[in-house]
């Protein structure tokens, strides 16, 4: 039986990110995902903040950064458009469209280069838990089946989260939390402008919202995400719809489909136990109006490495120690989390109608600053029965 | 019985939502496994309608 401090399962951003910094901790790692080619295909639409470059320690390289982007625009469902750019308004918060086929496979080379052993295609298919703590996973590996030892586990096993289910933790996400999300990569598209983040609201992607991440002067993620009890149709039947009425897209031309599911219930009750941490999607590590997971789950993938290298150093795995973890991840992201997830259940309940209201309300509106509370006001005054729902948590 | 169509693309979006466990995502492959009380929770999940309940 193969040995190890701690056993990664999953090589997204948040696994490869926890392997790394418990290797640079100095554990003995290993980090296994059953794709024969880490980061491909992608489940995503790549959009990233700049400060995820600060959490990961790591400059921000051409190789997979494909766009700066300079704003949003918001559209409503008759056509009404908010634009909010740089150069009008100061942004909170920029970012950058990546490549994550080639984003995902960097971040767990660096995991590599920091001492943790990868094993790709390689698939987790159970575990057991032993007398002394530790877990042992039945790993296949073209058609070799073996088991690994680990006194801690990492499950960052994405959105499917077989690893927290196996273990018993109490990390499930409901049906009405689990964004079904589908999109096209597409060429020949015609943005208005190619550094600004498109997303269109109301029954076009109903419990969600349809989104153009331009990727290059004519390249665009151009995708949507449901959740199927609020929709009448499929997520694909959706997208087709959209990218067809779309000026943007009705002549583009498709070069890749990307499905996947984005668990937007907020942070799961049990992210850690004895011997065990989830990070990412298998601890729902998602912002969850915006679905974006990336930042957050290299953020949850970082502590989770440092606390493992530390109790392995201690020799304590024990439930009490790793508490430390949740309390890292609570504080850095639960309160933004539950403000969003409220923020969208407000967003959801809108009907076409109320959300073009609100468009037309902020024409007349002119931002030089971006703070949440501009926006809210406006929103309020547009929509006073926002004011109920929205004002006590973002004012 | 599930039958998977094989547009399906191995996205584990399925796999997810479901509580009994019982969907295994390989590579290329789905698997069912015989704890599946054919809720249909999974059939609505999936993003292409790649799944269907057939008696
Ligand atoms: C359509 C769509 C668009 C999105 N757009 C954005 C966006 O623009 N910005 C953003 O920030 N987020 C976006 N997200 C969310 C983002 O993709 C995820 O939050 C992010 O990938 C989560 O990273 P992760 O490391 O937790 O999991 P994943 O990236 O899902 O990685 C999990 C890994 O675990 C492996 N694995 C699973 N089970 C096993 C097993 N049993 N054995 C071995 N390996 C296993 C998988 O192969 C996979 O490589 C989007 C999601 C979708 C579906
Ligand atoms: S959700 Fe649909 S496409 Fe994704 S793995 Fe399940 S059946 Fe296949
Ligand atoms: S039908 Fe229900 S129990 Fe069966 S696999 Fe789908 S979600 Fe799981």
């Amino acid at each position: 039986m193969i040995k190890t401090d701690v056993l990664v399962i999953g090589a997204g951003p948040a696994g490869s990110t926890a392997a790394r910094f418990a290797a640079k901790g100095g554990a003995k790692v290993i980090l296994m995902d059953k794709k024969s080619e880490i980061g491909s295909p992608k489940r995503c639409a790549e959009g990233v903040s700049k400060k995820t470059f600060d959490i990961l320690e790591l400059e921000a390289d051409p190789h997979w950064i494909t766009r700066e982007i300079e704003g949003v625009r918001l559209v409503a469902p008759d056509g009404t458009d908010v634009w909010l750019t740089n150069d009008v308004i100061e942004l909170p918060e920029a970012g950058y469209i990546l490549e994550r086929k080639v984003f995902d496979k960097h971040l767990a080379m660096e995991a590599g280069r920091e001492g943790a052993e990868i094993r790709i295609k390689t698939q987790a298919k159970g575990l057991k838990k032993e007398a002394d703590g530790s877990y042992t996973v039945t790993c296949e590996c073209m058609g070799e089946v073996y088991d690994i030892n680990a006194k801690i586990l990492i499950g960052a096993d994405g959105p499917e989260s077989h690893v927290a289910k196996w273990a018993g933790l109490k990390a499930i996400t409901k049906p009405k939390h689990m964004e079904s999300g589908i999109q096209f990569e597409m060429c020949n598209a015609k943005m208005e402008r190619s550094d600004v983040l498109e997303f269109y609201f109301g029954s076009v992607a109903p419990g969600g919202y349809f989104w153009l991440f331009p990727k290059g002067d004519d390249i665009v993620n151009a995708g949507l995400a449901i959740i199927p009890e609020m929709a009448e149709k499929s997520a694909y039947e959706y997208l087709v719809d959209a990218v067809n009425n779309c000026y943007a897209t009705k002549d583009a031309q498709p070069v890749e489909i990307n499905v996947g599911g984005d668990p937007v219930g907020g942070l799961v009750k049990e992210m850690y136990n004895d011997n065990i941490m989830l990070c990412g999607d298998a601890a729902s590590q998602v912002n969850p109006l915006t679905g974006g997971g990336i930042t957050s789950g290299i953020t949850g993938g970082k502590y989770a490495g440092q606390v493992a290298a530390e109790a392995i150093k201690v020799g304590d795995c024990s439930k009490k120690f790793l508490k430390k973890y949740d309390k890292l991840v609570r504080e850095d992201m639960g309160h933004d989390m539950d403000k969003y997830s409220k923020a969208c259940d407000y967003l959801w309940s809108l009907d076409d109608d109320e959300l073009n209201n609100i468009a037309h309300a902020f024409q007349d509106i002119e931002f030089t600053t971006i703070g949440t509370t501009e926006l809210v006001k406006a929103l309020i005054k547009a929509q006073p029965k926002a004011a109920l729902k929205l004002g006590k948590l973002f004012l | 019985m599930m039958i998977v169509k094989d547009w399906c693309s191995y996205c584990g979006c399925c796999a997810g939502v479901c509580v009994r466990n019982c969907i295994e995502v390989k590579e290329t492959a789905l698997v069912f496994d015989e704890n599946c009380n054919e809720c249909g929770i999974c059939v609505d999940a999936c993003p292409l309608a790649a799944l269907e309940l057939e008696e």
